[in-house]
């Protein structure tokens, strides 16, 4: 399993009904997206990073290793802000207002992402999925999105093994040797991929399957206490960032 | 090339998402008709699925001494054709932001439209196009990958393009930005890919071809059955 679906199913909040933590997590990141970068990101960001390493329980180790991935793709995408193409000044040149919007961008994206990482690191996809036939997603999308969740781990294993394989066997050494290598182990994935689905296949037959994965769903209700304390720290949020744009900015 | 989370504004989020729709609903019913045909069908599709997903896990090298990984567009549509690429590729984009902090979910929809549409359609197009002309299927392979995986940044260049347009020369000046800094990077990378995919399916081609017979990838020919590619 990848390192967030592992915090996620030893996760403090995981017997929490995932759309108590959508509402949260999610809510953040919408409101990050939405608010006016500066005060909202910094606010949005430290109270995902209050309820992350508090009431969650989520690690910091844990954190910072899941957060440095999108956070170095912010500041690379955010890089090109700086400079502007045409005009009188040359065909390259500084842009006017290029660090304003640098540094918006990398606030509204890093607060952004920690309200997903919130919401990852407390709910397992395992969770999720089943849960959306509920919402309206049609029962074969869910089933193949289950199947690719359950082979798509094994197959993460498998291509570890084999490329740990090819490293001893000189597979790396040299340009030539690393490209097919890559090529035998991306057609491995294939043809494993697709023996484990023959193999589930005839497993499930023996069972009496019919074209419906059914896995057991635990029951959780929702709590109204979460919902509750979830809406008003986003309004919280909202006011005191609009209260501070418009007093000081 | 994922959009970050965050990194669109909602307006520009909402508008790609309301683009990347129409195709994902087409895939899903046709996803959920050959469901209803093959029950069997839900294992060899998230199968497939699954394949997707690890092929973002290879890392390629590319021309400019960096590394990257396949997007693996052109491939997923060669083999399980565009429309059902739309359902799949949606799904690992969601895994990719949920378990790999890799993209986004407000900017799903837009990395949705360039990943999981148009790198797919445009390479099953170039695929099909070469194919028409009797093109040999190793080249028509290279070219659908080639094109799948140059057209996914081009259209990601449009989508940053559009939500930052430049200050002075606005949309087309942030087009030449956005594209000129993928072109040192994208270009040879869709080199990389094309080639890699050429060498996927060469070698699918002599331990897989049963499956690329269902996939319709491959078929049968001739009184003794002995299989062709198409």
């Amino acid at each position: 399993m990848l390192p967030i679906d592992v915090a996620a199913h030893g996760s403090r909040w995981r017997r929490r009904h995932p759309l108590e933590k959508a509402l949260l997590g999610l809510g953040l990141t919408v409101t990050a997206v939405c608010l006016p970068p500066w005060p909202g990101g910094p606010l949005v960001a430290a109270a995902t990073l209050a309820v992350l390493l508090g009431p969650a329980g989520v690690a910091g180790r844990q954190l910072w290793r899941a957060f440095r991935i999108p956070l170095g793709f912010c500041f690379t995408g955010a890089l090109p802000l700086l400079v502007a193409v045409g005009g009188p000044t040359g065909f390259v040149s500084l842009a006017p207002e290029g660090p304003r919007h640098a540094a918006e961008l990398l606030l509204r994206t890093s607060a952004a992402s920690l309200g997903v990482l919130l919401f990852a690191f407390t709910t397992p996809v395992s969770d999720v999925l089943p849960r959306l036939v509920r919402a309206g997603v049609p029962a074969p999308v869910v089933d193949v999105a289950l199947v690719m969740y359950r082979i798509g781990f094994l197959l993460l294993d498998s291509m570890t093994q084999v490329r740990r394989a090819q490293a001893a066997r000189l597979g790396h050494a040299g340009r030539a040797a690393v490209w097919r290598s890559l090529a035998g182990l991306a057609a491995t994935s294939f043809v494993r991929a697709f023996d484990r689905a023959a193999r589930l296949q005839d497993g499930l037959a023996g069972r009496g399957y019919d074209g419906a994965l059914r896995v057991l769903v635990p029951e959780t209700a929702l709590s109204w206490r979460f919902l509750a304390a979830s809406g008003a720290l986003l309004a919280v949020l909202i006011t005191l960032t609009l209260t501070l744009k418009g007093l000081y900015l | 090339m994922h959009i970050a989370e965050g990194f669109l504004p909602p307006l520009h989020a909402v508008a790609w998402g309301a683009a990347s729709a129409p195709f994902v609903v087409h895939g899903v019913r046709a996803l959920t008709r050959e469901v209803k045909a093959n029950p069997e069908s839900t294992l060899l599709l998230g199968a497939s699925g699954a394949f997707t997903f690890v092929l973002s896990a290879l890392k390629i090298p590319s021309v400019t001494g960096s590394c990257s990984h396949p997007t693996g567009t052109g491939l997923g549509a060669i083999l399980f054709r565009p429309p059902i690429m739309a359902v799949l590729g949606t799904i690992t984009l969601l895994f990719q932001a949920l378990l790999l902090a890799h993209g986004g979910l407000t900017t799903l929809g837009a990395n949705v439209f360039s990943m999981a549409i148009a790198g797919p359609w445009a390479g099953y197009g170039v695929y099909l196009l070469l194919k028409r002309f009797d093109v040999p299927l190793m080249v028509t392979v290279f070219f659908g990958a080639f094109f799948a995986d140059l057209v996914t940044y081009c259209v990601t260049s449009v989508q940053l393009a559009l939500a930052f347009p430049d200050p002075g020369t606005g949309f087309a000046g942030a087009l030449v930005k956005f594209g000129g800094i993928f072109a040192v990077t994208q270009i040879p990378l869709a080199v990389s890919e094309g080639l890699l995919t050429v060498l996927v399916m060469r070698l699918l081609m002599q331990s897989s071809r049963s499956d690329l017979v269902r996939l319709g990838v491959a078929k049968l020919t001739g009184r003794s059955g002995q299989e062709a590619a198409l």
